[in-house]
């Protein structure tokens, strides 16, 4: 019988900054020290049965994550929570588990991603100046961004159209720092992620600070997830 | 604590930030308010290169199990996080509880290669220490080094208070416990390097002062300080199964050099290869027992969740009882999917057998050493393997399933011929005739053969720590004769840089007056002189040049055997009479036996063991 258990985790602070690779590795060695029965692939290299959905690129912190791990035996959620926290560094921790039944991937469900993005912005000085710019700005049918490509040797300019990839953007905060007098922005957003098109939040801001001039200062740009939703028959869920 | 917000800052502008976070599982962060003794253990290179040595992994461990103790680790870091904390004036930092370096007791560095020691420089200089010890008064920490380039201490002398000779498990704790003493009585500096060198192993450079001879070679040197030793003993530990060993490795992040557990399964060798320092300082063997390995694999299993264990040694095929060793570990973790690895592999069919049970996984890559192409040359080494075993090993890999073959050399030997390098090129042509001497439908794979040769450095307590180095021209034509008469698309000929080895062979058995010279290096921007892409020859030279230093007097010159070498005063229990009789048979071509057979008498048992190897 197939036992797939869906995973809730959260990768915040410092650890941020561990990639892709670093994370399925520090899972893997997570697993065996908590002693979970995971399944391993056949042949002469076994490597531990799980994906974890819409890898996060460095530096981004996030929320909620989420990975489809394989058991060869049940063990109660409740065990798995606690065995695998008890292992796991504190800013990545199980929020949830569940068995599911459905047979589709956790990879191939993901249609949106919401983040939240902060900022210091120098062209902006009111909430209400950034709202008015944003929803005009969104009203439009097409959003053109540049993108580099690199084929073999030669670099490819290409054009995309980003619009149908936001789902809605909102400014969440706008916090003038007197003494510094910098204003830092929070801009909540869902983007498209997932097989089916993705937008990265990094081409987001490049976009929204060049279509709305807010002089952004690129070095002070902090991203977190704050939840991986999937659309089905065009309702978008939460993935469990 | 270093401030937090440039912390956050740099971290966003740097290549790799999960090398300056810390915070690994079994990574260990005390309150160092409430200790008596900070230890700052600096490894000269960046975090990967760090965080692979075992000998990091058994002092940190060791320091932080006392209770008064603190021990931190500090990296290099790499040259944009350093560019980033020179801006923000961010001092070099342990990861721990990220505390300026200079505020701990101590700052210990492990030399594991002479082309570290810029590196050390740099290190320092962040983290705004006085660079020469002379200039380090009561407020800065104690600069204490060991390591296997410890046992030419002399090239650093000016720059590191006390050197440790040897194995440091238990030298250390007695260096600790002397400064919570002294901390407690608030000493001055110089007492307690006065103190410290009365401990077997310990070595105060200042403490001693070297006279020249007109040709600048050494007259002496001499104590000028009174009470302290003549010589200096190394330290060693008697029973590996009785020493400390952690039982809990820090697991990093990102990944590592070495990923995996290493599983120290004895120390010293016994094979007697005369260019190998390792091989002579080293001595003597010493295993652990199965019983004591198999109780640190399962702890260090538990509590890493590592894949992979590896049984390291200098020669890890030697291990007495390594069949069932193996046979015992596979049978313990292969449920769960921990594999066994050995890094170094003897030119043997026990050896590929032991592999076959072992790397049940792909057959990648199968590296030999026979070091030298000739068997008149390998037997001046004392490299006890012959053509019949290469080609034996080989054979039986390709029937195996291996395909790919990488062997190392070396060229620049002593007593080496064009015909001892031209056997290079055709061992690599033999290996490729045996694969395609075998019938097609029991070829597996692409056939492709790796002949890697490196520039010999002669290094202190070997037979050869008299020669002179090849020049670099001399390097040079040997490798284009190579190049040249190495025309195959199975074969790939791969060298190391000559003048990277020149430096490496001046450092190796330089003495005080070399310190000048490498602080001016540094000042001219040398730093990871060690990674190619970093290693400025030019500006090496010019330093020389400019602090009166002749390369080629340290590097080139064959020395007089009378001649007082800059490392004479160590002891490592191989006798000076046991290195010349191995040099005069090595120019007879002479064999020495291995010592597991039968004792050579190369002096250790009788300076440190009473008797037993």
């Amino acid at each position: 019988m197939l036992m797939i258990l869906r995973v809730k985790f959260t990768k915040k602070g410092y650890l941020k900054y561990i990639s892709h690779l670093d994370l399925m590795r520090l899972f893997e060695r997570g697993f065996r020290r908590a002693q979970i029965p995971i399944k391993y692939s056949e042949g002469f290299n076994p490597q531990p049965r799980f994906s974890i959905a819409n890898p996060l690129a460095l530096g981004i912190e996030s929320e909620e994550e989420y990975m489809d791990i394989n058991l060869h035996e049940r063990i109660p959620i409740d065990e798995f929570i606690e065995r695998m926290n008890r292992e796991l560094p504190d800013d990545i921790k199980i929020r949830d588990a569940k068995y599911i039944k459905d047979k589709r991937s956790i990879s191939s469900m993901i249609g949106w991603s919401y983040y939240s993005i902060s900022f210091e912005a120098e062209n902006i000085d009111r909430k209400e100046e950034l709202k008015k710019l944003l929803k005009d700005w969104l009203k439009g049918e097409k959003i053109i961004i540049k993108k580099l490509r690199r084929k073999k040797k030669k670099i490819i300019e290409r054009e995309q159209n980003i619009r149908p990839f936001i789902g809605n953007a909102i400014v969440e905060d706008c916090i003038v720092n007197d003494e510094a007098s910098n204003v830092r922005v929070v801009v909540n957003c869902m983007l498209k992620a997932g097989d089916k098109g993705n937008l990265k939040p990094t081409d987001f801001i490049n976009a929204m600070d060049k279509y709305l001039n807010l002089g952004v200062n690129y070095d002070t740009i902090d991203i977190k997830r704050l939840s991986l939703l999937i659309e089905d028959e065009g309702e978008i869920l939460p993935p469990m | 604590m270093i401030d937090m917000d440039k912390f956050d800052k740099v971290l966003r502008k740097v290549e790799k930030p999960a090398r300056y976070i810390g915070m690994e599982k079994n990574s260990v962060k005390k309150d160092l308010n409430k200790v008596k003794v900070k230890f700052a253990f600096a490894f000269p290179d960046i975090y990967e290169v760090g965080m692979s040595h075992l000998g990091l992994h058994i002092l940190y461990n060791l320091i932080n199990e006392g209770e008064d103790f603190a021990c931190e680790r500090v990296f290099a870091p790499w040259v944009d996080m350093e560019e980033e904390m020179i801006k923000e004036g961010i001092p070099l930092f342990s990861l721990e509880n990220r505390e300026p370096v200079k505020n701990f007791d101590f700052v210990g560095f492990t030399l594991q290669y002479e082309m570290s020691y810029t590196n050390i420089i740099n290190m320092l200089h962040l983290g705004e220490i006085p660079i020469l010890s002379k200039y380090r008064d009561e407020n800065d920490p104690f600069v204490i080094a060991g390591g296997p380039c410890a046992y030419n201490p002399e090239p650093i002398a000016d720059i590191i208070d006390l050197f440790v000779i040897g194995e440091g498990e238990e030298v250390i704790l007695e260096i600790l416990e002397a400064y919570k003493e002294f901390k407690n009585r608030k000493g001055k500096r110089k007492e307690f390097l006065k103190e410290v060198s009365k401990i077997e192993g310990v070595y105060v450079p200042e403490f001693y002062q070297v006279r020249y001879n007109e040709d600048g070679t050494i007259k002496a040197m001499e104590a000028i300080v009174e009470g302290v030793p003549k010589t200096i003993n190394k330290r060693i530990i008697r029973d590996l199964d009785k020493a400390y060993f952690p039982e809990r490795l820090i697991v990093p992040y990102i990944e590592t050099v070495h990923d995996r557990i290493p599983l120290e399964i004895f120390r010293g060798c016994t094979r007697g290869c005369r260019f190998c320092q390792a091989g002579m300082i080293y001595r003597p063997v010493r295993e652990k027992s199965i019983g004591r390995l198999l109780e640190l694999a399962e702890e260090l299993q538990k509590n890493t969740g590592y894949e992979d264990i590896s049984l390291t040694s200098l020669s890890s095929c030697d291990y007495s009882e390594l069949p069932l060793l193996i046979s015992k570990l596979m049978d313990r973790y292969e449920d769960k999917k921990v594999g066994v690895s050995l890094p170094s592999l003897r030119l043997d069919s026990f050896s590929i057998d032991v592999l076959k049970e072992i790397q049940k996984v792909r057959k990648t890559g199968l590296t030999f050493a026979p070091e030298a192409g000739s068997q008149r040359l390998r037997d001046v080494i004392n490299k006890g393997v012959t053509e019949e075993d290469l080609i034996n090993a080989v054979g039986y890999a390709f029937k195996e399933g291996w395909s790919n073959i990488k062997l190392y050399f070396m060229i620049g030997l002593p007593t080496e011929t064009e015909e001892d390098l031209l056997g290079i090129r055709d061992l690599g042509y033999k290996v490729k005739d045996i694969f395609f001497r075998l019938p097609k439908e029991k070829r597996q794979g692409n056939l492709k053969v790796t002949l890697s040769a490196s520039c010999f450095v002669p290094k202190p307590f070997t037979p050869f720590q008299w020669v002179g180095q090849d020049s670099i021209e001399s390097f040079n034509k040997k490798i284009d004769l190579l190049k040249k008469n190495i025309r195959d698309r199975k074969i790939v000929f791969n060298y190391h840089d000559p003048k990277l080895s020149y430096l490496e062979a001046i450092i190796a058995r330089g003495d005080r007056r070399l310190g000048k010279a490498i602080i001016r290096a540094w000042e001219k921007g040398c730093k990871f002189d060690g990674w190619s892409e970093k290693f400025k020859y030019d500006k090496w030279i010019e330093a020389f040049n400019e602090t009166g230093i002749d390369g080629d007097f340290f590097a080139l010159r064959e020395r007089e055997i009378d001649e007082v070498l800059p490392w004479d005063f160590i002891n490592t229990g191989v006798t000076k009479e046991y290195l010349i009789k191995e040099y005069e048979k090595a120019k007879g071509e002479e064999l020495t036996r291995d010592c597991r057979l039968g004792c050579t008498n190369c002096g250790i048992n009788r300076n440190f063991t009473g008797g037993v190897c």
